[in-house]
């Protein structure tokens, strides 16, 4: 550059800014207007640069957005040999820039400013930044004599050379400082990323990314909160010690109560704090944030609001950047991405455990069901565990107490998956290894209750539970419930259905529970039913549920049409069906049946 | 700026610009000047060096109220410097404005 020769500038700049004001267009204009005659550019160009730049500027003073009021407009114009170029900066939202604008209809008393400066300039161009937007304008100048450089071909190629050098190094600073800031964006945001592949650490990525956030955004503290199952704001990560913030309502509670965070997350807009809006004396913010500045952003991901992130920095320093707050809302946005996707996650994993739960829970309860039934001349036994889908506590057992008595066990553990297995199974091994107790069912189930009083109510579950000892030696049944379905029982002789309400209340209720016995002659031909809530509460289309009713009619009906426990069991499950039409069982629906089959021998012998 | 009202013709002087800046004022200060039975309206542009898009936009405001309230009533534009008058004939203008030089 040294051997260039001398001569005069060949690319002039003027800069300038004024406020966002209308009133201070005019006196740009007039500066602009002294500037170019002072290089000699000629009367006609000078007319259109100060109408292009009247118009540039009345635009930016006139859609400025409310928070860039305070920022000036700046106003650079570059005056070469060839060409006049003016640059405008706007703190607009941006305006759409046509190629052609068209002449707005005559009567029209606005929108001419677009028009005029394509018409008069040579070339427009706006470009729209995060922080600001700038219209570059060029008008070549007119070749005359009058122009104060030298004609010398030489000189003016160079000047040439060097006007065209000083504006694209002038391009080139202002992209490389544009790169420079959106890698830093992005290298922090893949930094990041890489990091969240390696490890399902949220927390600890959200407070690296947002570290680098502080950083890149030059703030000094943040705060990120998200929602929690109670539906309050609880401290996600921070960028100080956290352990003394308490959660913060929001939504129709939170009424009265004065966070800006709360106020953010509610609003789901930025809330801005600072000098001029002071944080509340009640907010939690205050106490570690005296004398900050800065917003608070909802964090969110399409319509759900994930939490807030409130950042900031000491009031002292001057607010953030329309382009720190890009930044700021792109890292919001991008964690907002995060968090959804690890919640996705857990919550996958999360199904994929119950159903394995649901999985071992079926499977413990087809293990306690017996696998064979116990014989007994002359009465014949049958049972039915129909389970749903989703595993409830439906239990039976049948124990051969001895040739001539067996007892009978339903039950059915309030409570689903695993524990309502695992109570099943206890309940199970507290009746089979004390075949002692089965002499009195009542006693049984004062001793049982007794027994899981203490483990049940820890997880706040029962059991209702219907016991019978069946005892043929003695013609009789010895009935004892525990808050259970009511036993229903039919005989040769009487025409109506009996039924044996449990008057005890479920296992797990009370810890000195006793509990009742009904006995029951067992006449020729009796039948007994025992049977869990899963069948009363059969529902048919219209959502009826079977009901009781329906039970002791089919009851009564098929006492001569069914004359074997096996049959009952067969008909019953048909009837069930047939009203639900089929549909999938909603809970888990069992049944035992005991039927005095000794007739049917009696009636064989007679045939024969 | 001077506004002269002499009964028939209303007659504006001494602008020396007409943009954004002082436009709302030119137009609102015109119409509360305007006298009923106005004949036209003449204004004087020789001391105008600037008319931006504003500037345009209140002259129409001005033209469409005076001719809705007070019947066709010509606005005359007189002596614009050339750059001001090819501003009015970029936009057409030209043609609702009766462009009057004289000498």
């Amino acid at each position: 550059m040294s051997c260039l020769p001398r001569n005069p500038p060949a690319c002039v700049t003027f800069r300038t800014s004024l406020q966002c004001d209308l009133s201070e267009v005019t006196p740009t204009r007039l500066e602009l207007r002294e500037f170019l005659q002072e290089q000699g550019v000629g009367q006609e160009e000078i007319s259109a640069c100060e109408l292009a730049l009247a118009e540039a500027c009345n635009n930016a003073v006139q859609n400025a957005t409310d928070e860039a009021r305070n920022n000036v407009i700046e106003v650079l114009a570059i005056c070469t040999p060839s060409k006049v170029e003016l640059h405008v900066s706007d703190h607009t939202p941006g305006f759409e820039w046509a190629d052609k604008v068209p002449l707005p209809a005559i009567e029209a008393e606005h929108g001419r400013g677009l028009f005029f400066i394509q018409s008069c300039m040579d070339t427009a161009n706006y470009f729209r930044g995060p922080d600001e937007n700038r219209l570059v304008m060029g008008k070549l100048r007119a070749p005359t004599g009058a122009s104060p450089l030298p004609a010398d071909g030489d000189d003016l190629r160079v000047a040439d050379l060097r006007s065209r050098l000083a504006e694209s190094q002038q391009a080139l600073t202002e992209m490389a400082r544009e790169l420079c800031f959106r890698s830093e964006t992005l290298a922090a945001i893949c930094r990041c990323s890489a990091d969240l592949g390696r490890s399902n650490d949220l927390k600890g990525f959200a407070q690296r990314l947002l570290d680098d956030l502080l950083h890149i955004a030059a703030a000094e503290w943040f705060v990120v909160r998200t929602i929690n199952p109670a539906n309050q704001l609880s401290v996600f990560v921070a960028s100080i010690d956290h352990a003394s913030f308490a959660d913060v309502p929001f939504g129709p509670e939170a009424r009265g109560i004065i966070s800006l965070e709360a106020q953010s997350a509610a609003s789901c807009e930025d809330v801005e704090f600072g000098p001029e809006r002071p944080l509340a004396p009640e907010d939690p913010l205050l106490a570690h944030f005296a004398d900050a500045c800065g917003f608070i952003h909802p964090i969110r991901m399409d319509q759900t609001l994930i939490g807030t992130m409130a950042i900031g920095r000491s009031a002292t320093d001057s607010g953030f950047s329309i382009r720190q707050r890009e930044v700021i809302r792109t890292f919001a946005d991008f964690l907002a991405i995060q968090v959804l996707n690890a919640r996705l996650q857990e919550q996958q994993l999360s199904n994929r455990l119950v159903s394995h739960e649901l999985e071992i829970a079926r499977g413990i309860q087809r293990s306690l069901l017996p696998k064979t039934l116990p014989q007994l001349r002359g009465f014949g036994l049958a049972a039915s565990c129909e389970t749903a889908r989703q595993v409830g506590g439906d239990f039976y057992d049948l124990l051969q107490i001895s040739p001539t008595s067996v007892l009978l066990v339903i039950a059915d553990v309030m409570g689903k998956g695993v524990p309502a297995a695992l109570f099943a199974a206890l309940l199970r091994s507290a009746v089979r290894a004390n075949p002692e107790w089965s002499s009195s069912p009542a006693e049984m189930l004062t001793r049982i209750n007794h027994l899981l009083f203490q483990d049940l109510s820890r997880v706040n579950m029962f059991i209702t539970a219907q016991i019978v000892l069946l005892d043929l030696e003695r013609r009789r049944a010895v009935v004892g419930g525990a808050g259970h379905c009511p036993l229903l029982f039919a005989t040769a002789g009487s025409k109506h259905i009996n039924a044996v309400a449990s008057q005890g209340m479920p296992l797990g209720i009370v810890r000195k529970a006793s509990f009742e016995e009904t006995v029951i002659v067992l006449e020729p031909g009796s039948r007994l039913l025992l049977y869990t809530d899963g069948v009363t509460e059969s529902r048919n289309a219209a959502g009826e549920p079977f009901g009781q009713e329906r039970l002791e009619s089919w009851l009564a009906a098929s006492w001569k049409s069914a004359n074997s426990a096996e049959a009952l069991k067969t008909t019953l499950m048909a009837t069930l069906n047939k009203f639900e039409s089929n549909s999938p069982l909603s809970d888990d629906r069992t049944f035992l049946i005991a039927a005095d089959e000794h007739q049917n021998a009696t009636q064989a012998l007679k045939i024969k | 700026m001077k506004i002269n009202d002499s009964g028939d013709i209303l007659t504006i002087s001494n602008i020396k610009e007409l943009a954004a800046g002082n436009s709302d004022m030119f137009r609102d200060e015109v119409r509360a000047a305007v006298p009923s039975g106005v004949k036209a309206i003449e204004i004087d542009l020789s001391d105008t060096d600037f008319v931006d898009s504003c500037g345009l936009g209140a002259l129409i405001s001005l033209y469409k109220f005076v001719n809705s309230r007070h019947g066709p009533v010509p606005v005359r534009l007189i002596n614009p410097t050339p750059s001001i008058q090819q501003i009015f004939e970029l936009t057409r203008l030209h043609r609702i404005f009766e462009i009057v030089k004289s000498e």
